[in-house]
Formats: structure tokens, C-alpha cells, sequence
């Protein structure tokens, strides 16, 4: 099995605080791989190194084999690493439709030359739409295609967000806290969902997540983050078992 | 006192008509895109001053006259020039008029998608907002010291329509109206394919939320240049069709609070929505006109009270009753795109 993701020492200093320290981690593709630890252990600050919405000051990070650690966000889109956010981050005053339309490639409508002549891109437009409809379908919000993302619930924003993040010939998600806010029987249904997407197109993820439980029936491997260190790494089983990350995380 | 009613009519239609186009263009740049430009009067103005330099320059150029300052001592003469050359040779009027809309369109274009990468060194985006705003006063000062471009604080006459050949002011009027209107109308519709289309939920997604848009792939700051470019281009055609209309270009007529009406009009008639910014470029207008109007008959029955003013105080009461009563304007935003909703809507 191939790696997909390579991080090697990576770290990021804000300030007086080093939230990321020296990390490094592997995911093999095709592999779900949970990323746990306490609030303020570095974790979302590493999903932004991944994503480079921030730079890593020192190390170094692989995607695919290409060196992504100074790449700008839009490339390491392009590359296939799709990152997603804690709160939402939709673009709440757009239909659900256009939330998920928005980030297909190459779509020759969003060249402003092109643009105001409808004729060119109309056929494109149609091709996109029906598949992202099948894509709705997939998370339970096909007949709310025109609803505003904003009048959506807590539940299906993150649904919206998951189906947002497949549409871009993604390969590897980063999903960041995708259940939080939602009711323990849809929180299970996003991972069945995490699940099969694995199986059907091979998509690999890292994913955050405190609801241990549900993401340990999941995963093939887990990563613990404490004050901006990798401090355990193994099975779920490895890790329940794990004496300090049950002080860590649970106070025991 | 006598309204010429007819008159009045093509006047109000004529600057509805030009401030449509300054007003479709704030929507595309704030409305769609998110980027709050308090730097209109600055793109519209470069329209106004390459009408001052073509009319100056070209013009002589293209009736095959010298070239004779238009400032100096040969003001008169220049001026002359200008007058006859356009009434007497309609065909290069046209030609001289066609030009400068596209020179001021280019320029323009350029100028606004140079200035939309100054947003990436500033945190905000209402940051760039005050740049535009004060980066607008210091090119409207400098030029005003400038002698050679508009004749610096005396500004330049002469900049007039190409209809003049007809002889018949009313007649003329209505003919630049109507090519006015019909300048306004094609950019509606160039405008409303544009959000109705890919190009423009891009557009909407820049302004919802800039980081995620470039997260899923997007390159933001070409987007924003592109959009700056459109937008500052139909300003500066504006700003051609603003002076030619009065026939002067001064700096005066630019400053602040030229940026501010063309504000009034996207915020009120509805962000985000071109039919809005129509609708908004007409009451304002209209609004304009009849202050204007009262103003002259009040003085004319010997008030003393100054009515031009009160159009200041009727804008900020219509903008604080929409910022607090209607946020999305008269006319809210169509929230969707393009064709792919009606895809989804025949399917099961």
C-alpha cells in the first residue's frame, strides 16, 4: 500500500504558543485515519498546514509524492487534498446547488470571456448539475437543492460541507470535527458514509474527531495530539487501551 | 416659472441612463463580489479625463488640424476647434466618441485590475475600501494640479455630444438619450449573463466566504481582478457618457460624494441585484432632479432656504431606513444561478 500523505517534522509557532511541534504522521491511501486530542493540542492548526492556509515554518509535507508544504491552498486543491472545516464554512446567501457546483474543475462558465455566452457552457452546466444532483442525493439533500445554505440545519450544513468537499475529483479528505453538533444517529450515518466512499471510489481520509466512540468503529488508525505533539499512534483498540491518552483525554 | 417638461424628461432619462451603468458596475464589484469599492469616482473619472485628453488631442488629430493647447492662450481657438470639428464632421464625432469609450474602458479595466492586488496586502477587505476611497482623493488633487491633462483647476469645455450636427438642442438630446439608454440596456444584459452563470457564482462564493473559495481551488486574486476590470471598465464608460453629457470635465464633480450616490443607489434598489441597481439608479435620480428643480423654483419665489441641500439629508434617511428596516434592499438578490436548478428541477 502506497502512502498518500507524508508529514515529516512538521511545526508552526503563533506567537508565544507552538502549536504545531515537530509532527510528523502517514496516511496510506485508500486508509481512514482518525486525529485525536484535547481542544488547543494542534490539531486544526495541522489541517491548515496541510491545506496551506498556513506555513509551516520547519519539515515538510508530501501529497502524492509532490512537495505541497509551500503550495497555495488552490493548488493543493487541484492535487486532490480537500480540506473541511469545523464550523461549516459555507457560502450561506447560495443555494445548495451552487454550494456544491462551485468547486468542479475546469468549468469553462467561470472564464469571464466565456461567461455571458450561455451557449458555450450551457451543455457543461447541465452535465454537472445532474451529477451533483446524484451527489444529493448521497447526503440527503436533493430535494432541498434550491434552499439557501444558510436556512439549512446544524446537520445537513455538515452534511452540505462533506458533499461540498467531493466535488472537486477529490482524493484525500481532511474533515475536521464532522459530526460535531449532530444527533449521535446521523453522526453515525456520515461515518457509514466516510465508510463507503472509502470502499467505492478509494478516497482516503484523516479525520478529527471527539466523539471516539463512533470514529473507532471506523478507522484503520489513530494519531494522538497533545500540545502540538504526536504523543501515541495505533489501533483504536491500541489507543482505548493507551494509559496517558486516557489521562490526556479523559482525565482518568 | 416655466418647466420645459420635455427637457427635463430626456435629462433625467439621460442620467438615469448613465447612472445605471456606474451603479451595475458597483453591483458587480460589492453586490456579487464582496469588494466594497469607495473608489467609484475615481474610474468613473478616468473615463471623464480621457474624454478631456481624446477631445484635446484625437479630436484635432482626426479632422486633420494642429494639435493647439487648450488651456493657454489658445484656449478660444482650441475650444472652437472642438465644437466645430464635432458639429460639422458628425462622422468623426462618432469615431472620436467610439474611441474614447474604448480607450477609457481599457484604461480603466487596466487601472481597477492593477489596484484589486493592493487587497492582498491588507487584511480586510474593507481595508481595500479605504484605499480606494483615499487612493480616489489623491488622483482627483493631483490632477487637479495637473495642468495639461483637463486644464487642472479651470477644467475643460467643449467635451460636448455628437449629435450637435442636427441643430436642434431637443432633438440632439433625445438622440444622445437614446444612445445613452441603449449603452445602459446592453450592459444589463452583459451583467445579468454574467451572474447568471458560472463566472458569477464565483463571484457570489468570493464574497461569502474568500479563504474557503480559495480552498476548494479557486485562484481569488485573479478572480478579483477580473471583476475589478469589468467593473472599473463600465465605470470609466460611465464617466465618458457623464462629462460628454455635460460637455465639461472639472474634478470637482468627482470627489467623495459622487462615490457615495452611486452607493445610495446599489444599497437601496437591492445588493446584489442588477434589477435593483436600476431601480436604485432611477429614484436617486429622480430624487436629484427634483431637488434640483425645487430648488430653483424656491429661489425663484424668493425663499431664502437652500433646497439643493435637502437631497443629502433624503439620501441618508433612505439609507439608515434600509440599513435598519430592509438590509437586502428593495429588490433582494436572485439566489439562483444558473441553468443547473432548472437540471435538478425536471428529474424525479
Amino acid at each position: 500500500m502506497t502512502d498518500l500523505l507524508r508529514v515529516h517534522n512538521v511545526s508552526k509557532r503563533f506567537e508565544r504558543l507552538q502549536a504545531v511541534d515537530n509532527v510528523s504522521l502517514i496516511v496510506p491511501a485508500g486508509q481512514i485515519v482518525g486525529l485525536i486530542g484535547p481542544n488547543g493540542s494542534g490539531k486544526s492548526t495541522l489541517f491548515a498546514l496541510l491545506s496551506g492556509s498556513q506555513r509551516a515554518e520547519s519539515g515538510r509535507i508530501e501529497f502524492d509524492g509532490h512537495d505541497i508544504t509551500h503550495r497555495s491552498p488552490d493548488q493543493i486543491f487541484q492535487l486532490g487534498l480537500v480540506r473541511s472545516y469545523q464550523d461549516p464554512a459555507l457560502f450561506t446567501r447560495m443555494t445548495v446547488l451552487d454550494n456544491v457546483l462551485l468547486p468542479v474543475k475546469d468549468q469553462l462558465g467561470e472564464n469571464p470571456g466565456l461567461a455571458p455566452l450561455h451557449r458555450i457552457w450551457r451543455k457543461q452546466e447541465r452535465d454537472i448539475a445532474s451529477a451533483a444532483g446524484a451527489l444529493l442525493d448521497r447526503v440527503m439533500l436533493r430535494r432541498h437543492y434550491k434552499t439557501l445554505a444558510s436556512d439549512l440545519s446544524g446537520g445537513q450544513m455538515k452534511l452540505l460541507q462533506l458533499g461540498r468537499s467531493l466535488n472537486g475529483s477529490a482524493r484525500m479528505l481532511l474533515l475536521d470535527e464532522p459530526t460535531a453538533g449532530v444527533a449521535p444517529k446521523l453522526a453515525r450515518d456520515i461515518f457509514h458514509l466516510v465508510e463507503a466512499l472509502r470502499r467505492e471510489q478509494g478516497l482516503t481520509f484523516l479525520i478529527i474527531e471527539h466523539r471516539l466512540d463512533v470514529l473507532f468503529d471506523f478507522v484503520d488508525d489513530v494519531y494522538v495530539m497533545h500540545a502540538g505533539r504526536v504523543v501515541a499512534q495505533g489501533t483504536a483498540a491500541d489507543i482505548a487501551a493507551n494509559a496517558q491518552v486516557r489521562e490526556i483525554y479523559f482525565g482518568d | 416659472m416655466n418647466i420645459d417638461l420635455l427637457a427635463t424628461a430626456i435629462a433625467l432619462l439621460t442620467f438615469f441612463g448613465i447612472s445605471a451603468i456606474m451603479a451595475l458596475s458597483l453591483n458587480l464589484e460589492y453586490g456579487l463580489a464582496g469588494i466594497p469599492n469607495f473608489g467609484k469616482a475615481l474610474f468613473v473619472s478616468i473615463g471623464a479625463y480621457t474624454a478631456g485628453i481624446t477631445y484635446t488631442r484625437l479630436l484635432p488629430l482626426l479632422v486633420g488640424k494642429a494639435y493647439l493647447d487648450p488651456c493657454g492662450e489658445t484656449l478660444a481657438q482650441a475650444l472652437d476647434l472642438r465644437v466645430r470639428a464635432i458639429h460639422d464632421q458628425p462622422g468623426i464625432a462618432f469615431l472620436n466618441l467610439g474611441l474614447t469609450l474604448l480607450i477609457a474602458a481599457i484604461v480603466g479595466g487596466l487601472v481597477g485590475s492593477l489596484v484589486s492586488y493592493t487587497a492582498l496586502r491588507v487584511k480586510e477587505e474593507w481595508y481595500l475600501g479605504l484605499v480606494l476611497l483615499v487612493g480616489s482623493e489623491v488622483i482627483r488633487t493631483l490632477v487637479r494640479g495637473y495642468t495639461p491633462l483637463i486644464c487642472g483647476i479651470n477644467g475643460l469645455s467643449g467635451v460636448t455630444q455628437p449629435f450637435s450636427a442636427l441643430d436642434n438642442p431637443t432633438l440632439s438630446a433625445a438622440c444622445f438619450m437614446a444612445l445613452v439608454l441603449a449603452i445602459a440596456v446592453l450592459a444589463y444584459v452583459y451583467c445579468e449573463r454574467l451572474v447568471r452563470s458560472p463566472f458569477g457564482r464565483l463571484l457570489k462564493a468570493m464574497r461569502e466566504n474568500e479563504p474557503v473559495t480559495l480552498a476548494l481551488g479557486k485562484h481569488v486574486p485573479r478572480l478579483r481582478a477580473q471583476v475589478m476590470l469589468i467593473g472599473s471598465a463600465l465605470a470609466a464608460i460611465g464617466g465618458v457618457l457623464f462629462a460628454v453629457n455635460l460637455g465639461f470635465v472639472s474634478t470637482n464633480d468627482y470627489a467623495v460624494g459622487f462615490t457615495l450616490d452611486i452607493w445610495v443607489m446599489v444599497v437601496l434598489g437591492g445588493v446584489g441585484n442588477h434589477r435593483g441597481a436600476l431601480l436604485g439608479a432611477l429614484i436617486v435620480t429622480v430624487l436629484n432632479r427634483a431637488t434640483a428643480i425645487l430648488s430653483i423654483w424656491a429661489n425663484a419665489q424668493g425663499s431664502q432656504f437652500e433646497f439643493n441641500y435637502v437631497r443629502y439629508i433624503l439620501f441618508a434617511l433612505i439609507l439608515l431606513w434600509v440599513l435598519r428596516f430592509r438590509r437586502q434592499g428593495l429588490l433582494p438578490e436572485h439566489a439562483e444561478t444558473t441553468v443547473a436548478h432548472d437540471e435538478l428541477s425536471v428529474q424525479p
